[in-house]
């Protein structure tokens, strides 16, 4: 996956930029608050036309404007476009416009590092089940629709269930289960299908000891929908008293283990980078295997937080990667690691690049 | 306001329609011979005074009981349930069905306030309990997340009468081409297959 060129307006704190791409990538120098970030999220918006960390559409448009604009050119060119008037977004390939949006999701995919990464880990388990869910739509349009299908499903049983209505809410659990039984093997499956590749990862980081990962809940035998029904008839009267539904995989769990442990509790800040860094890794090999070619590779200043040992592990692992665009950002110039050195420095300053 | 903000205004909340097409239309109507803008006129006030929903079924219909209801050659141990009177038109082209219909005049969906109340199913279970033979009840409410909900809650407020209630099946349309069905439409119909003839 290469992206050749980038077209921005109006997108947080970049107000018009317009550059060309060098196929190996490139580094970008900037203060805090220039907008590299900004440059970086952009372009991750045009992998799932939502923002990375999932703010609002209208978070994202410069302040004072009315909307945003990115294009890019990955081969095809992508361009999405939103207004905050009517809250229109707009979406459109080689210059078809996209009607489902699910369509153009994964046409192009990027795979971003951050230090706000760390939260992957420290956070509550739905930053987890977002990093799944934007790794399974980015390479499988069934999960996308399943996962929006089980979102609407949600609200309208919450809905019965917030007016007292035990019949109504119950004749959701059909659609529900439909949706959940298809989310929950495909998540299962890809977290044991990476289990061993995830330790791996951690090892070449430098990770002494076991690290793993598994799905929660755990369950011997796989869940059918005839059995998320029966749960969820089981459940129902809690569900009433606390008017939202308490069963499902909207309340599951990636965890993130070392030494069987819980990382989340019981990890060293270190440790916990080092894991991040490691699922953003594993989320990259997964989409190259998926998609049969290599995400857009993005640092976002990620070497500052790491000492020299764990930046050369994760250097040792980047010069195995062949043909991955890499694009890195950095505050200073000291902050670049020598191995990166030979790419193409950029710096960037009030929004604007100067090659 | 002058006559033409005001139809402007009118056509403008109709579906699919925004401000632009309704005043496009409101122009096309003015440079309209008179004759042609006033049987427009008539026909849409006829069609407010005469169309009533049929009192039987919810059909959309021009006397008290609709067609359906009153053709004694229709069988009367088979009723299919739909969300709209306009989905009656497309089944009946498809001539399949020859029992009587149930229009819910719409679907259950406690988001937007719409409970089993402001549908037509006290209605419908009251006619399946006035037959005096076995009842196939089909329902055909639309393939969507809330069509589903509202079958299997009709589903269960007709436990109680004995009727065999049946869901119309999901899958590949007819004459289209399998590699270019989506995924999900595809997992239905693998899920609903039969078993060939012998």
């Amino acid at each position: 996956m290469r992206l050749d060129a980038l077209t921005i307006r109006n997108f947080r704190n970049i107000i018009s930029l317009d550059c060309e791409i060098p196929p190996e990538g490139v580094v970008i120098i900037g203060e805090n608050g220039q907008g590299k970030t900004s440059l970086l999220e952009a372009i991750f918006y045009l992998a799932l036309f939502r923002s990375l960390r999932g703010s609002r559409d209208r978070e994202l448009v410069s302040f004072g404007s009315d909307g945003f604009f990115v294009a890019g050119e990955v081969g095809q060119r992508i361009q999405a476009g939103y207004e905050i008037s009517g809250q229109r977004k707009k979406v459109s390939i080689d210059g078809d416009p996209i009607t489902r949006l699910g369509d153009a999701v994964g046409r192009f995919t990027a795979v971003p590092l951050a230090p706000a990464d760390r939260e992957l880990i420290t956070d509550g388990p739905g930053a987890r089940r977002r990093f799944l869910d934007v790794l399974l739509s980015l390479g499988d349009k069934q999960y996308l629709r399943r996962l929006s299908e089980l979102k609407a499903v949600l609200k309208q049983r919450n809905a019965a269930l917030r007016m007292g209505r035990k019949d109504e809410a119950a004749a959701f659990d059909g659609p529900f289960a439909t949706a959940a039984e298809y989310i929950v093997r495909v998540r299962r499956q890809w977290a044991d299908d990476w289990q061993t590749r995830y330790a791996e990862i951690n090892t070449a980081l430098g990770e002494a000891g076991t690290s793993s990962m598994e799905y929660s809940p755990r369950r011997e035998e796989p869940e059918t929908q005839e059995t998320i029904r029966s749960e969820l008839a089981i459940t129902i009267e809690r569900d009433l008293a606390g008017t939202t539904t308490g069963f499902g995989p909207h309340r599951h769990d990636l965890r993130i283990l070392r030494e069987g442990r819980d990382l989340r509790r019981y990890g060293s800040g270190g440790q916990q980078r080092t894991a991040a860094i490691a699922l953003r890794l594993l989320e990259a090999e997964a989409l190259t295997e998926r998609t049969g070619d290599r995400p857009v590779t993005m640092y976002d200043d990620i070497f500052t937080e790491l000492d020299a040992k764990r930046q050369g592990y994760l250097l040792d692992m980047m010069k195995d990667w062949d043909n991955t665009q890499v694009i890195v950002t950095a505050p200073r110039e000291s902050e670049v690691p020598r191995e990166m050195f030979d790419r193409p420095r950029w710096s960037i300053n009030g929004g604007k690049i100067e090659a | 306001m002058s006559a033409i903000d005001d139809l402007n205004a009118e056509l403008a909340k109709l579906p699919g329609i925004g401000r632009k097409t309704a005043t496009r239309l409101t122009y096309h109507l003015l440079k309209q011979p008179k004759p042609t803008v006033e049987r427009l006129a008539s026909t849409l006030r006829t069609l407010a005074e005469k169309v009533h929903p049929c009192q039987k079924c919810g059909n959309m219909s021009e006397s008290v009981l609709c067609p359906f209801c009153v053709d004694p050659r229709r069988d009367d141990t088979s009723f299919c349930v739909v969300e709209e009177s306009s989905d009656i038109d497309a089944i009946e082209k498809a001539g399949e069905f020859r029992g009587r219909y149930h229009v819910l005049g719409g679907r259950l969906s406690p988001l937007d306030g719409i409970g089993p109340e402001d549908l037509a199913i006290d209605a419908l279970k009251h006619r399946v309990e006035q037959v005096d033979a076995t009842v196939e009840v089909i329902v055909a409410t639309n393939p969507s997340m809330e069509g589903e909900a509202t079958a299997t809650y009709l589903s269960g407020v007709l436990k109680t009468t004995g009727a065999l209630v049946t869901r119309i099946a999901l899958g590949l349309p007819v004459g289209g081409d399998l590699q270019y069905a989506d995924a999900v439409t595809i997992g239905q119909a693998m899920a609903a297959r039969r078993k060939m003839p012998e």
